[in-house]
Formats: C-alpha cells, structure tokens, sequence
C-alpha cells in the first residue's frame, strides 16, 4: 500500500497507481453515492463508458474507474441530485 | 505541434499496430489513452509490483508489438491519461486530461475497443453488480480477485475465462450461468481454430479443477438486494436456482465501441473491435491493416481492401462460436417485464418505452422516451430498444452520433483555449 | 378531380406550430391529417430550449404578437387544456455585463411596461439576478409571467388531440388547388383536402421556392443534470435581445441563453449561422458559448457537456414570420418563418390558422400585427403552390 484517499472524509488505503474505483472495491464500498435519477451509483463497466461510477472530487464530477489515487485525495460521493 | 499527424484513439493491440503500419509508410502519430499505461482491455497493464497476467503466448505478443512500437522512434508518441472527446466539422479534435486541448490530426483512427453487451434484468443496476469486463480490469491490474462470493452469467466465451482467471487469482466465481448449451456443439467446438480450443481447454481444466459448477441453458430472471448480499435468480428448461452472493459479473458478449467518427472533414478509419468484434486476435490484425490503409489513403496510393484472410477466419470463428453459445435472446427480450431498467443513465423501464406506443421515431424514442439520451449516450440501451421495438440493432445507432464522444467537464472545453492557438 | 375530400384539412408539417394548428382544427370539428417528411418535432420544434419569452421578441409586432400567445398559451395550460402540465411558469433573467447591454435592459423594462403583462418586471439591479450570478453582471432585470415548453412535448400533446390523423414519414411531392379543393401528391398516392396549412419550417421553400425562408442553423450544449432548482428560471444575455434583430455572425461574446431543464440539466444556447446543416457542430462556436455561459454562471464549469448539436430555424428576409392565405391559392394557409420564435408564437398562430381556414374573423385586436405577417407582402414573387 503506498497512502490513502479519503473517501467521505474516512481513509482508504490504495496501491500505487490504481484508480479511486479499485481501492474503493477492495475496502467492500461498492455504492457509491446517488444519482438523481434515483439509480445508485456503482461501479458498472470499469472502464469509463457506462458513466455509473461518478463521485465528486473538488466539487467536479469525475468517474471512479478512470480517476487514479493520490495520498490525501479528497473523494465523495455524488449526492443525491448530483451528476 | 511541427506537422499534422494521425491521431489514433486508444493504445491496445489495434491502435499500435496502426501506428506501426503508419510509422512503416512513413506516417507519424500520436496515440491517446485514457488508461495510465497503454494495453487496451486485452492487455490492460498491472499496477508497479503486480505480476503479469495472461497466457505466456499472449504476453509475447504484447512484447512484440511494444518492440515494434518503441523500434519506430519519435514517428510513435503515446499519451497516456488523456481522452478523446470527439473531433468536430472542421477536423478540430479536442483531448482531455491534466490539461485540455485542441489538436488538428491530418487523420484519425479510432481503436476504441468494443462495449460489454449486457441483457437488461431487473436488478442489474444494483452497486455489486458490475460487467465481466469490469471484474477483469479489476483482476488483471491488481492481481486480486474480489472478496466474497461471485457469480458470472450471461452468456459467451468469456465467462469461462474470467472465471478461470478468478479461480487461478485465488477465489473461483461460485457458479457460471450461461445461456447456451455450449457443451452440446462439439463439432462446432472442434472445428474452431486450434488457439481457441486450447485456450478453452486450460480454461475449463482449471474451472473443473476449482469444481465451478456451469449451468447451461439458464439466465438471471433479476437481481435482489438483501442486506449486503445480492440474490440473483436463475431460470431456464423449467427449473430455477437462487444464488446469494456478493459481486455478479454480467456480460452477452461485445459490441463496437466506434462512437465519433461522424461528421468531420479529415480522413476517419475504425480499428480493431471498434470496427468489428471480432476479439484480441484480430485486432492486432486489423490494427495492421487499418495503419496501411490509411497510410496509402494519405499518400494518395491504392487503398488495400478492408478485409484479408486473417480477419475472415477471425469472422468465422466468432461466428462459430456465436451458433455455439446460441440461445432464444428474442423470446426472453419480447417477455421482458415493464419494471426493468434499459437505460440506466436516465433510469428508463421497458414500460416506458412501450408506453411510447406504435412506432416512435427515433427522435421520439430519444425526446419523449429519453432513451439514449444519457451520459453513456446509448451504449448500453440502444441495442436493446431496437431489438424491442423489432428494428434491426444493426441499424443506426440511436445515440452517441453526436459530439462529444463521452461526457466531459464543461470547464476542459473551455480551458482548452482557441483551436488555432498555440498552446 | 371532383372526388369527395379525405381530409378536411392537411397540416404539413408536425412542428409545434403545425400541431397546434391540428389541434385547434379538430377542436372546430374539422377531419385533420397531420403529414411530416420524417415525424413529430423533427426540426427546430425538437431543437429549441422551450423558453415561452416575450422578452426576447423584437418590438412592435413580434412583441405584441408573443405577449398574446402568451397569455393564450397560459389559458391552454389550464384544467382541460392541451398544455396543462406541459407549459410551465417561471421567472426569467436578463443579465448585461457592459454599459451598452444595461441600455439593452433599460429598453426591456420599457418593452414589457409597454406591453402591460402577463410578464412583469419583478426586480431590476446589480443584484437582481438568482444566487450564483458571475461577478461580471453589472445588471439584471427578473421578469414574471413567462414561461417554458418544450417543443417536442407540446406537439405531443397537441397531435393527442382525436380528431387529428398521423402520416409520417412522408414527403409531399405537390399541392394542386382548384375550385374544390386541394390535391396533395405523395410520393406513392394523392389526397384530396379542403384545404391545406403548410407550417413546413425550412422545408417551406421545396414547396413554395418563392418564399425568402433560409436555414439559420444554431448550436447548443446540453450539461448533466444538476440538484433540480439550482436554477429557478433561463439567464439570458442582454445582448441576445439585441442580436435576434441584427445580423448573424460568431462575434466573441455571443449572445447566450442559459435554460435549465425540469431534469436539472441546462440547455446552452445558441449561435446563428448562415446555413441548414444541422449535422454540423463544432468545438470553437460552442466553447466561445460555453465561456460565456460560464461567466454568467460560474457553477456551470462543473457541469459536464452531454451533448452538441445544432438545430435548424427558419428565417424570414425581413424578420417577420410567414403567416395567412396565399393569394394565389387560398386554400392554402401558410404559418412558416418563425426563426425561433415559434414555441411562444404557437398558440396563437395555431388558433389564428384555424379561424383563417373556417373563413373567420382573427382575433379582435389582433387584426393589424396579424395582418402584418400576410405572404401578400412578397406579392412580387408570390410563392405560388408548384
């Protein structure tokens, strides 16, 4: 393990390199926030097409397939009525 | 920026092998990926200390491409992290990533893989259910498996595959689902190219050996959550089996992935799966191909045709195994029920859609029904209303036609400046 | 020719001015064959942000005009309307960034006094403007009484109508009146109507090459949805009130709208180009749209863009739409021209057309700005029925 992202302000340890969905998936947090069209959003396709996965990181959406990991990183989830 | 160059979309075994066969005709090109090391979905790369993964005869061919790549020098510049938004009437094209900009390619290739299809069951939506593909990404750049218990159905070759591969990473999935009889086509089976048997064979030697039950002829009727366990359905030939697990991997083989090649001046060509799902196989192939075609459209030089025995025995094979894995798709589409989710983006039912009544328009399937209207721009619906509305999913696409290719920040189109500057 | 009609009427085109056309025909009792070349809200009508605005029109006729379809369309939206639940109030701003835009509002505040309702300024300041307003915006004036509607839903509700029979798609070859009736020619039949109301858009020129109608294609963003609310009515650049009588063009600030959708998304629109290509879109117009956008609200940069795409108006040579009986041939009723204006000016037209094909009187009041947008003011090249 090389730090962690804080994830709704808990840390989540994650490998060097490896994306914010991945670390996520290792600690068991698979639901990851709301969408507002009442979906949940989760992980789907891993690779960016599906769009399922996002959560908001600096108030800017982003997916959590494709967004690596920093120490420190600061990620949450969507909320309900984002995205 | 010194000259215009080839901009080639995706760093997997189709899109190097364009850049080599361009770099070969003396055509140089830039090669974006949105993942952080170039391999595709195929040779996705494993994270600094993780081991390879894959088959020893698969790695070689990574290696030798990746030799073949870095042999070309600075004709073949691949930008990692970065993603293609589209590239718009006046042959502008916009990459996205730490920083935004705009780029004219004197050409593009798109090597942009290929889409999961997943057959829509009520449940499918639900956090823990993911495609198969995703499980594979997971596995092939971390090396471990999911925790718990997993389930993979649907139907197709790689179901057996990822579960060979999950059974080898430590945690076999707990049962496969597949919706063929496979087991009941052998002489289909044997006459498929010899890289294939053998690869099903260490594959379903390994799933025997973990003892992975494979039930054939039976699909998820739907997917509940009960806590933090999902309990998926299984029916067919008049019997049903309910599995409680915690990950399911959902996946009915691909689809192109060649969203953005419409409506721009410069020339545009379709590589490997994005082109045609034919597989890992081809697309190296067709990479090739793809990389010499367009080289010769560019010098002016006859154009070589767009097919080659390689690629027809690739065709011919994916269609055998398509008669293989053969199961009544249409009668479990016709029966689906009104509460299920098709497009997941804009959580829209099959009920909605019938609720459109007699014959919308594809304008009316997308305005009123809101179907391929959504972030993953009908990736995931669009086949499926066609197939119930009894069109042809072969026809038009319903959605993506439009720019950008996938949703971007409005914030990276505005920082990226002018096209025509500088930057 | 003397076969009995099929049809009382035959709208061409399924457009929301065509549907409303339809439905106030069959309203009248009258048999109606709705006939679009590809389906409901297939060209500007789909394409456009909804807005129901008097303040964008331009004064005089088109303002007179709108603020009446306004007040109409309200009256359609009521308990057993057509609309109710498809029109929706809101309140609407006018935002300006330079000493020449606020002249645009000041204008404004005089149009709409002018006008005397139903929309109503109800603040006008540097802080007039919804919470989130960029730090540019020097003055904004916030109106009530307007509204939204999209295109393609009121036509829907409009061609619900009974009464109202769908051909699409389906090209009209012709028209060919006579002292009985019209004969309208399909690519694979002919029917015989009474009469016949061409709401044809761009497509009015196939049939009628006399009219000075022209494709005026604009470009729009449409964002992800954001927490519904977040915007309570369209922000609106003051200098799009004056560009919509000015000439086209791609200037550096293009006039913006900013519409939020009832899915929480926001439409970003448009620019104004010289021709009908709807297929074609590009990075530098609508990120030239976007920053502006983006100055006006600034939460926007976070929004994702899920879509481009440009939609195709139908401009008129002297900026009024097309709307009455041809000389020529007054069977035949044309409503075309609308360049954007046409979901606000839907209503009304559509009742006009119908009075106007039952042989009756329009709308008292109304009699002069209507009169206003008779095709008898190109008599010179009268667009003749081919």
């Amino acid at each position: 393990m090389s730090g962690a992202i804080l994830w709704n302000g808990a840390p989540v340890a994650f490998r060097a390199g490896e994306s914010v969905a991945s670390a996520l998936a290792r600690a068991g947090i698979r639901a990851l926030g709301d969408l507002p069209t009442g979906q949940e959003a989760a992980v789907f396709c891993g690779i960016g097409q599906c769009q399922g996965c996002l959560v908001s990181l600096d108030g800017r959406l982003v997916e959590a397939c494709l967004t690596p990991c920093r120490d420190g990183l600061r990620v949450a989830s969507a909320g309900a009525g984002n995205g | 920026m010194a000259e215009p160059r080839v901009l080639i979309v995706g760093a997997g075994l189709a899109g190097l092998a364009a850049a080599v066969g361009l770099a070969r005709a003396g055509f140089a090109s830039l090669v974006v990926d949105q993942a952080r090391a170039p391999g595709g979905a195929i040779h996705r790369q494993p994270l600094p200390g993780v081991a390879a993964h894959g088959l020893p005869a698969q790695r070689r061919r990574w290696q030798n491409l990746r030799a073949e790549v870095t042999a070309e020098g600075d004709r073949i510049e691949i930008l990692c992290n970065h993603r293609f938004a589209g590239i718009d009437a006046d042959g502008v094209a916009l990459l996205t990533g730490e920083r935004s900009r705009f780029i004219r390619p004197a050409a593009v290739i798109l090597a942009t893989g290929a889409t999961e299809r997943v057959v829509p069951v009520p449940g499918w939506t639900l956090p823990g259910v993911t495609t198969v593909g995703a499980i594979q990404t997971q596995l092939k750049t971390t090396g471990e498996p999911p925790a718990g218990r997993v389930l993979l159905a649907g139907s197709g070759p790689l179901l057996c595959a990822a579960a060979a591969e999950l059974a080898a990473a430590g945690n076999p999935p707990v049962a496969i689902v597949e919706a063929g009889r496979p087991f009941r086509h052998a002489a289909d089976a044997l006459a498929l190219p010899a890289g294939y048997l053998a690869e099903a064979s260490a594959h379903l030697a390994r799933l025997l050996l973990a003892r992975v039950p494979i039930r054939c002829g039976m699909h998820l009727s739907r997917i509940d959550r009960h806590g933090d366990t999902l309990v998926a359905r299984a029916e067919g030939g008049g019997r049903h089996l309910d599995f409680a697990v915690d990950r399911i991997g959902l996946h009915d083989g691909i689809r192109p992935n060649g969203y953005g090649a419409a409506g721009t001046t410069v020339p545009v060509a379709l590589a490997g799966d994005a082109r045609e799902a034919l597989g890992a196989r081809a697309a190296l192939e067709d990479g090739r191909r793809a990389g010499a075609a367009l080289a010769a459209r560019l010098a002016g030089r006859p154009v070589p045709p767009d097919m080659s025995p390689a690629l027809e025995r690739e065709r011919a094979a994916q269609q055998r195994l398509r008669r293989i894995h053969a199961h009544d798709l249409g009668a479990r589409l016709v029966a689906i029920g009104d509460d299920t989710v098709l497009c997941r983006c804009e959580n829209r039912t099959a009920g909605d859609l019938r609720a459109l009544g007699g014959d919308p328009t594809d304008r009316e399937l997308r305005l009123r029904g809101r179907f391929a209207m959504g972030r993953c721009q009908g990736r995931f619906c669009g086949e499926w209303v066609r197939r119930l509305q009894g069109d042809d999913p072969a026809d038009a696409p319903l959605g993506a036609v439009r720019l950008p290719v996938r949703p971007l920040p409005l914030a990276d189109l505005i920082d990226a400046g002018e096209p025509d500057e500088e930057n | 020719m003397a076969r009995p009609p099929d049809y009382d009427v035959a709208v061409l085109g399924a457009g929301i001015v065509g549907a409303s056309a339809a439905w106030h025909l069959a309203r009248r009792g009258m048999r109606v064959v709705v006939i679009d070349a590809s389906g409901p809200a297939a060209a500007a009508s789909g394409a456009s942000d909804g807005a129901v605005s008097v303040a964008s029109k331009k004064p005089g006729v088109m303002a007179r005009l709108a603020n009446r379809s306004l007040a109409y369309t309200r009256r359609l939206a009521e308990a057993g309307g057509p609309l109710r639940g498809v029109f929706g109030d809101r309140p609407s701003y006018y935002l300006a960034t330079s000493p020449a835009e606020e002249q645009a509002l000041g204008d404004l505040v005089a149009k709409i006094a002018a006008l005397g309702g139903p929309a109503r300024v109800t603040a006008d300041g540097a802080k007039a403007g919804p919470d989130g307003v960029g730090p540019s915006v020097t003055r904004c004036v916030a109106l009530a009484g307007e509204g939204h509607m999209l295109g393609y839903a009121a036509v829907a509700a409009y061609l619900a109508q009974a009464g109202v029979d769908r051909l699409w798609p389906v090209t009209v070859e012709a028209l060919e009146a006579d002292d009985a009736g019209v004969t309208v020619s399909l690519t694979d039949r002919n029917l015989r109507v009474a009469k016949v109301v061409a709401a044809l858009g761009t497509s009015s020129t196939a049939l009628f090459p006399g009219l000075p109608v022209t494709p005026r294609t604009g470009q729009l963003v449409v964002t992800d949805r954001a927490p519904p609310g977040s915007l309570p009515g369209p922000l609106t650049a003051a200098s799009y009130l004056v560009a919509k009588s000015a000439s086209p063009g791609a200037p550096d600030k293009p006039p913006v709208v900013i519409d939020p959708l009832s899915t929480g998304q926001f439409l970003i629109g448009s620019s104004r180009e010289e021709h009908g290509d709807c297929a074609r879109t590009d990075f530098a117009t609508v990120r030239r749209l976007a920053a502006r956008a983006a100055e006006f609200w600034p939460a926007l940069r976070a929004r994702h863009v899920v879509r481009i795409f440009a939609g195709v108006r139908a401009a008129v040579s002297d900026g009024l739409p097309i709307v009455g009986p041809l000389t020529q041939s007054p069977r035949v009723v044309l409503a075309t021209g609308f360049e954007g204006d046409g979901i606000c000016l839907s209503g009304l037209m559509g009742r006009e057309v119908a009075a106007m094909v039952a042989g009756e009187a329009v709308s008292a009041g109304a009699e002069a700005d209507i009169a206003a947008l008779s095709p008898a003011r190109f008599s010179r090249r009268e667009a003749r029925a081919r």
